[in-house]
Order: structure tokens, then sequence, then C-alpha cells
């Protein structure tokens, strides 16, 4: 486990060996599942941290995108007098991009920084090293379960995150600016289809963010160089290349998928 | 982190419980499970000269009421004419061989949908017929259609002439505008410049090309794509043997019309003189 060289210099190298070895890591967590079995209930408790935790943040965050795509949608398309439209532009909206980018995004600061760090300080005290002196496998023990638990909670979390927002989108449009009920519901599930939008745009995209995200979390973590700057300096590089490669994929996979 | 072991599993249980909780919600009250679930079907063809904006899984109505899908939707092969396969619920096997297919909007600016009306035929359409009467996309369909594609500019690719044309007044016509002929884009409108002398406008247009052979008494008008669409200049053929050539001046035009007058035209059905007269007493025509 020897992935960062600070050679320096070229950055477009520097990307090519951080996917490569990402590419490697991603094959030794995989690699690693069997033997993770054992710690089944690390994995429980990773997603009890990752998933459960993250709660209250996506519903909140869930429930205000809603809200405010409610509000902007109802004055713009005031204009044409197609208000009745709008609760159907949040459903496409939230489930097609909203949804899985903004949870991505969120889970990234919120559960993939604290994976992260907690590797890193772990590597830093020589946790790690402690690990393997008495035979524990730190990939199956620590890496795995959390990798896990981060690639089953995001899909979990976007389709909390997507029904919250629908519910913020209903308190404002229904409640507040008076759109029919009815037309809000038919409107709506008129447009949105299961295969497309619910299949393909939540859960498999989710389910990529989730796999990219958690997968970033614990490499950065264990490539973390051992001392405190190098844990700060993990924790930043997560959040960033977790939002990069977020947005990006969420092209690639768009673009595919539509 | 303080809870006991035990609690983490009873969390992690609950969190998951509402994750498929909240999969369900969206997956049964958000979407169509209508549009996905289909009973025991038959599927029938229907041919069309236009399919209009018609997409897959359009549904496919009676009445007003939804009784299947379009299943797919290609060219006929060997026809200048769309073959739409229209997959229709079991239930609904009565519908008698001379039924008149016909594509509809729902509402003004709505997806498009297959209506069926029956006919008076004591047959019935079986599994893989065809219903043979239908009635393409509707010319409103047309209107609308340009309002959002606004007609195409003909490309460049000949290199251009310019021609010039006066008007009274040109509405809201703009520098990039089509210039059509037929109803075919030939060029665009390069200047829209005011006389300050004769205070009239002046629109300079350049034309391909390949469409050298129009006579220069041709008139040009200023037309409106749809009802609410953008302008462009609409050139109707004379009968002179003479050609325009760069830099030719169009005699005829006809101005950019008011929309109070268009309506009053469609009231009176089509009297193409005096279209102030008639927008005044439109009743009076007939």
């Amino acid at each position: 486990m020897n992935p960062r060289k600070r050679t320096g210099g070229n950055v477009v190298i520097q990307s090519l060996e951080q996917i490569g070895n990402g590419g490697l890591f991603l094959l030794t967590l995989l690699a690693a599942i069997p033997r993770s079995l054992r710690y089944f209930r690390e994995t429980i408790r990773q997603l009890w941290f990752v998933g459960a935790m993250s709660l209250t943040i996506i519903m909140v965050c869930g429930l205000f995108v809603g809200m405010v795509l409610m509000l902007q949608l109802y004055h713009v398309l005031s204009i044409f007098g197609s208000t009745s439209a709008s609760g159907m532009v949040v459903a496409l909206a939230v489930y097609r991009e909203l949804g899985p980018v903004v949870t991505a995004l969120l889970f990234a600061g919120r559960a993939g920084t604290a994976i992260t760090a907690e590797i890193g300080l772990m590597r830093a005290t020589d946790q790690i090293d402690a690990m393997e002196l008495m035979a524990v496998d730190p990939i199956a023990y620590v890496a795995t379960p959390r990798f896990l638990a981060g690639l089953i909670a995001m899909p979990l979390l976007t389709c909390v995150f997507c029904a919250m927002a629908i519910f913020g989108a209903h308190l404002v449009g229904v409640t507040w600016l008076g759109i029919d009920n009815g037309t809000f519901w038919s409107n709506m599930t008129a447009v949105v289809n299961l295969r497309t939008d619910i299949v393909n745009g939540v859960l498999l995209k989710s389910l990529a963010f989730g796999l990219v995200v958690s997968l970033i979390a614990v490499y950065q973590g264990f490539a973390t160089p051992p001392t405190s700057e190098g844990v700060a300096y993990a924790t930043t590089r997560t959040v960033v290349a977790s939002s990069i490669a977020i947005l990006a994929l969420d092209f690639v996979l768009t673009a595919f998928l539509m | 982190m303080s809870q006991p072991r035990s609690s983490y599993a009873v969390g992690t249980g609950l969190f998951i419980v509402l994750g498929f909780a909240a999969l369900a919600y969206l997956a049964t009250q958000t979407t169509s499970i209508a549009n996905v679930h289909q009973g025991a079907s038959y599927t029938v063809e229907a041919h069309f000269a236009n399919i209009g904006q018609l997409k897959d899984r359009a549904p496919v109505k009676i009445a007003g009421v939804r009784v299947g899908q379009v299943e797919s939707i290609g060219l006929a092969s060997g026809q200048d004419a769309a073959d739409v396969k229209l997959s229709i619920d079991k239930r609904y096997d009565k519908i008698p061989l001379d039924s008149v297919a016909s594509i509809y909007t729902s509402g003004l600016l709505g997806d498009q949908y297959i209506g069926i009306e029956y006919g008076h035929s004591k047959k019935v359409v079986a599994d893989g017929g065809t219903l043979a009467l239908t009635k393409p996309a509707q010319q409103l369909e047309a209107m609308l259609g340009k309002f959002f594609g606004a007609g195409g500019v003909a490309d460049n690719l000949g290199g251009t002439y310019t021609v010039s044309a006066r008007f009274s007044n040109v509405g809201t016509l703009s520098v990039g505008a089509p210039v059509k002929m037929a109803g075919v884009p030939i060029g665009s409108v390069q200047a829209v410049q005011v006389d300050p002398v004769k205070l009239d406008a002046k629109v300079t247009m350049a034309i391909d090309k390949r469409y050298n052979q129009i006579p220069d008494d041709s008139a040009a008008a200023v037309f409106t794509s749809g009802l609410i669409g953008t302008q462009y200049v609409a050139i109707q053929p004379g009968g002179s043997p003479d050609v325009l050539k760069n830099g030719s001046q169009l005699i005829l035009t006809q101005s950019a019309m008011q929309l109070e007058d268009l309506i009053g035209k469609f009231l009176v059905n089509g009297s193409s003189s005096g279209s102030s007269k008639s927008s005044n007493t439109p009743s009076g025509k007939h």
C-alpha cells in the first residue's frame, strides 16, 4: 500500500496514477468481500454510521430542494399559465439529476470525509500496522465494510431524498401556492416512468455514485500520508475528487441512459 | 456513538426499511404503473401519413379511456407512411374493423396520443390486424411544431445573391429570419433598415444561388409561422420570363399582418382582399 509517490510535476501523469491506483484498490476491495463477511457486524455498524446518521441532513436538504424548485417553477410557469405542470417538472428534475447528484455530494461531505479522516488517523497512529501485526486483514476489516456500507447506503439515501423533495414540492405547490392536488399528482404520474426515471435515474445513478464516492473516501484514507497535515490533505482531496467524479460521471451516465 | 451495540443493528434496520419505503413510495405514487404494467394484450397495426410527435409508449385511447400503448413506430416498407404498432389490452377486443385511428394532442402543448373512434362494422380487428382508416397528426400540430422549430434557414453552401424589398410594415421581422418559397427556406434576411426619405422598411435578403430562377415580378410578403411563431418572408413566384439577379428589388410586397386582421380572415374563411374591412365586419361575408 504505497499509492502516492509525490513526484510532483505533471498533473496528467499524477491523475492517471491516481485513477490506476484507485482501480487496483477497487479490485482489492472486491476481492476482500468474502473475507470481510466475518466482520459482518462491522459492515452493519458502518451502514448505521454512513447511512442512518446521514438521514437528517439528507431529509432536510431534500425537503428544501423540492420546496425551492417548486417555488421557482411556479413563478416561471405562471407566465405561461401552466403551473399545474410544475409538480411533474420537479419530479423529473429530482429523479433524473438533482436527487442522485445532490445526495452524492452531501454524502461525500458528510460520510466520505469522515471515512477518510478515520482511516487516515488510523494510519497516522499506526493502528493499521498494528492490525497487520495481529494478523487482522485491514482491507477486510476496515476498508471493505466502509466501502460496502457506502455502496448500500447511497441508493437508499437517494430514495429518501427524492421522496422528501416530492413532499416539499407538494407542501409548497399544493398547500401554499394552491395548485390543485389532483392535477399535481396526475400530471406527475402521467409523465414519470418507472424504468427510465426511477430505475435508471434514481437507482442506477446513485449506485454508481455510491461506488465512486465510497471508493474515493476509502482509497484516500489508505493513501493518507501518516501526519496530521496529511489527514487534512486527504480529507480535502476526498471532497474535491468526489465532487468532480460525481458531476463528470453524471454527465456520462445521462448521455448513456437517456 | 455511545449507543449500545445492538442499537446499531436496529437503527440500520430502520434506515434500510425507510429507504425501501421511500423507493416504494416513489415507484407507486409518483409513476404511472399503468404505463408499465401491461396485462395480456394484442397488437394492431395502423399506417399514418404523418405521426407528428408521437412517441413509443404513447397512450392509445378509446373515448378518452386508455386501452393500450404504442408499441413501435417505423417507416412502412416501400411507402411514404409511418407504420405504428399498437398494443391494446385484451379486455378491449371488440374494436370494429372500420374504426378510425387518429393522432391527437392532449391539450395545446401536451403529448400526442392515438384515439380510436369506433366504426359500424360487425367484424372486429384481430391480433396482428390493421386499422385501415387513419387520420394523420392535425394541422394545428404542424403549426405548433413550427412555433417550436421556427423553420430552419437554408444553408449557404452554394453561395447567395442579394435582393431587396420594401415594406410599409415588417412587424417583428428580424435579421436572420428565414426567406421561404412554397414553405421551403431558400435564404435568410440579412438586414432590416428604415429608409429615412421614403419612410418605409427596406429588407435585404440573401437567397441561395441554387434558386436562381425566381421571376422578377414575384411578390414578397411577411408571414408568421403558426399562430404565435416568428415572422419570415415568403416569396410568391410571379409569371415574368426574367429572373431575379443580385441587387434586384422586389416591387410587389405585402406587409406584416396584424393579428387582429389574421383572426378576421380566419373567421370569414379566407377572403384574400380587404383584410381590414373584413375584420371590421367578419360576419358580413357570409
